[in-house]
């Protein structure tokens, strides 16, 4: 129910908001909600798009909706570092765009504090939400239309609708992925502790038939394949639970991409545009 | 069925300073091969023969250790996209064929000659390999690093071999190219004997990979993984047909070697591709230096020149300190690149 965090750029950084909107008290506002760190750079770009056309201003709302998660403050760190990325490339693309954009971080029910937001003195003409919101939750509380962006993933074909997943930034060192990691760890640890137990343990026994050659050549490659395994995924878990993982910026696949095997197809180009769906 | 020298065989009892030893040089030995594709493996055979390991013991546990650290690099940098599956099979069941070519010439070198004369044999070819094909792979990196070491161009050699329409041609998705079986065999038999002759065939299959196939340095360094894990379950099928595979050994050299083949495979994700070809001629040209150095030993036994037996000792001490240097020094640039590009990463993304 407080705004922890109020962010207004004309206050801080040069103004942003060109002569046609300048100190205009009664400025119409866009709310651009979500409940993530990161607000969907589709969702800002169709936000500013549409700000920018109606000469509204943007008001974007980050809302924790887990502002008591019991992991002594860290997804609330994580959230607000989020939110700082998240909000400097918003500023960013509207510096470019000049328009008015201002930031806030609530906690509570999406729908509360929508509500609360637009019963405020603002102008709020519209809500925009963004992934992980329920349009039922927002617009049973909201006095004014609210909005999903949707994007289709690729072309007219695959229909799935879909939100980009974001892997930059600080979610995407996000505490359950490194938990597993921890997990895995754990249980890949003991279980090729186990096997190096069994062989070592009994060593003779091990030695005598592993040694006999023969098909009992199955033995030992049955074994180093057990090895691979166990100790395989545990010393992937281990370096990724120390926080040693491949670079973001490569780990895709590195190939060449710029010779073409045969003549280039045309195909028709992916329809990638925003959605808009309403909710009347 | 029993194998024919079962009986025979002694297997060493380990210590504490054996199973330190064979997990430190399992360690950089695996962290070498997930970053070059291979390379590690010369290193363990003498190692484990001066630890008091019987000759066809040693290679035996060399070659049981060396397929499973394959794989598990090769699963890794396939989650990365650096691995043509259909590239590395297909080589690699040419580089079996090759492995058995080279077993037949190492057995006649050995009749003709006796085992002195096969020793010069295999050291000669080391220095010949090392020394030709490592300066050309260390001359192209200092080309492509002064060049910025963005973008790596195809060479003109593979580029025209690609042009060449030969039935059956290739299709390869992620080496991105398409070139004719036939240019394909001789670099895959190629690194079999090699393999077979050296330990270590990766230093003509990602060479080979590289300029005359035309894969990038980091498909062909992930593609020699798998190269290596199918010589190496054929190779240790047959030596563990003949009971000679130390299973405590192994294991040893498996529990350092695949957190080292892990972390070299992420250090690939950060490094520019450049680096892979530095590092692999770096260690190429060590090698070829600590091989140099173990030849008079093999002339002395062949009466073609006359040492002391101190000087020969310590050559060979030489050969055996030069070798381990040519691993850590390999090791230590993986890991200060990978590092240092981690921090830089770290910055990027905070500032």
């Amino acid at each position: 129910m407080v705004a922890i965090e109020r962010r207004d750029p004309s206050a801080s950084s040069p103004p942003l908001l060109d002569h046609r909107v300048e100190h205009h008290q009664d400025r119409p506002y866009i709310l651009v909600v979500t409940r993530n760190g990161h607000l969907s750079e589709h969702v800002m770009d169709y936000a500013l798009n549409v700000a920018y056309r109606l000469g509204y201003g943007i008001v974007t709302v980050h809302v924790d909706t887990l502002p008591f998660y019991k992991d002594s403050g860290r997804r609330c760190r994580l959230f607000a570092a989020a939110m700082e990325e998240s909000t400097a490339l918003f500023r960013g693309k509207a510096k470019t765009k000049k328009v008015a954009i201002e930031h806030l971080r609530e906690e509570g029910k999406v729908g509360v504090v929508v509500s609360r937001l637009c019963h405020a003195k603002k102008r709020i003409e519209f809500v925009i939400i963004d992934k992980g919101i329920r349009l039922g939750e927002v617009a049973k509380h909201s006095p004014v239309p609210v909005f999903p962006v949707i994007t289709t993933n690729q072309g007219q074909r695959k229909r799935t609708l879909i939100h980009p997943p974001n892997n930059k930034g600080v979610t995407a060192m996000s505490t359950t992925s490194r938990k597993r990691h921890v997990k895995n760890c754990f249980l890949f640890g003991t279980l090729t502790t186990g096997l190096y137990a069994a062989v070592f343990a009994n060593q003779d026994v091990v030695m005598t038939y592993f040694a006999k050659g023969g098909l009992f050549a199955v033995l030992p490659v049955a074994t180093v394949f057990a090895v691979s395994f166990f100790h395989g995924n545990f010393t992937s878990a281990f370096w990724s639970a120390l926080g040693i993982e491949a670079s973001r910026k490569t780990a895709a696949p590195r190939v060449e991409q710029d010779r073409p095997l045969t003549e280039p197809v045309v195909a028709p180009r992916p329809d990638t545009r925003p959605r808009l769906q309403l909710n009347a | 069925m029993h194998g024919p020298v079962s009986e025979v065989i002694q297997f060493i009892d380990l210590n504490v300073y054996t199973i330190t030893f064979l997990f430190l040089v399992g360690f950089i030995g695996g962290l070498v091969s997930g970053f070059i594709g291979s390379g590690g493996a010369f290193v363990l055979t003498p190692g484990m023969m001066s630890l008091g390991v019987p000759g066809t013991v040693a290679v035996a546990s060399n070659m049981c250790h060396k397929f499973p650290k394959a794989l598990v690099g090769a699963i890794k940098r396939y989650k990365y996209g650096q691995v043509d599956i259909k590239l590395g099979l297909i080589m690699g069941v040419f580089a079996e064929i090759g492995v058995q070519a080279g077993i037949m010439v190492q057995k006649y070198i050995l009749d003709r000659w006796g085992q002195a004369g096969s020793n010069l044999y295999v050291s000669f070819i080391f220095v010949l390999v090392l020394v030709t094909v490592g300066s050309f792979v260390m001359r192209d990196a200092i080309t492509m690093k002064r060049a910025g070491g963005t973008s790596e161009s195809v060479p003109s050699l593979a580029k025209r071999l690609q042009r060449i329409e030969l039935w059956p041609m290739l299709t390869l998705k992620t080496a991105n190219l398409r070139i004719s079986l036939w240019f394909l065999v001789p670099v895959a038999v190629a690194t079999g004997m090699l393999a077979a002759t050296i330990a270590v065939g990766g230093f003509i299959g990602v060479p080979g990979l590289m300029y005359i196939i035309g894969a990038t340095s980091i498909v062909a360094s992930a593609t020699e993984l798998v190269i290596a894990f199918v010589m190496g379950l054929g190779g240790t099928l047959i030596w563990a047909y003949y009971g000679m595979v130390d299973i405590r050994l192994v294991m040893i050299i498996l529990a350092g070697s695949l957190f080292g083949v892990q972390l070299g495979a992420i250090g690939t994700t950060y490094v520019k591709e450049y680096m892979i070809k530095y590092v692999m001629a770096t260690i190429m040209l060590i090698v070829a230096v600590s091989r140099f150095f173990a030849i008079p030993k093999y002339l002395n036994e062949l009466h073609l020149v006359l040492l002391s037996d101190g000087a020969v000792k310590l050559m060979t001490q030489l050969s055996f300190a030069i070798m381990c240097f040519a691993l850590l020094v390999g090791a230590s640039i993986i890991l200060s690149s990978l590092f240092k590009a981690r921090r830089l990463e770290r910055i990027a993304a905070n500032g």
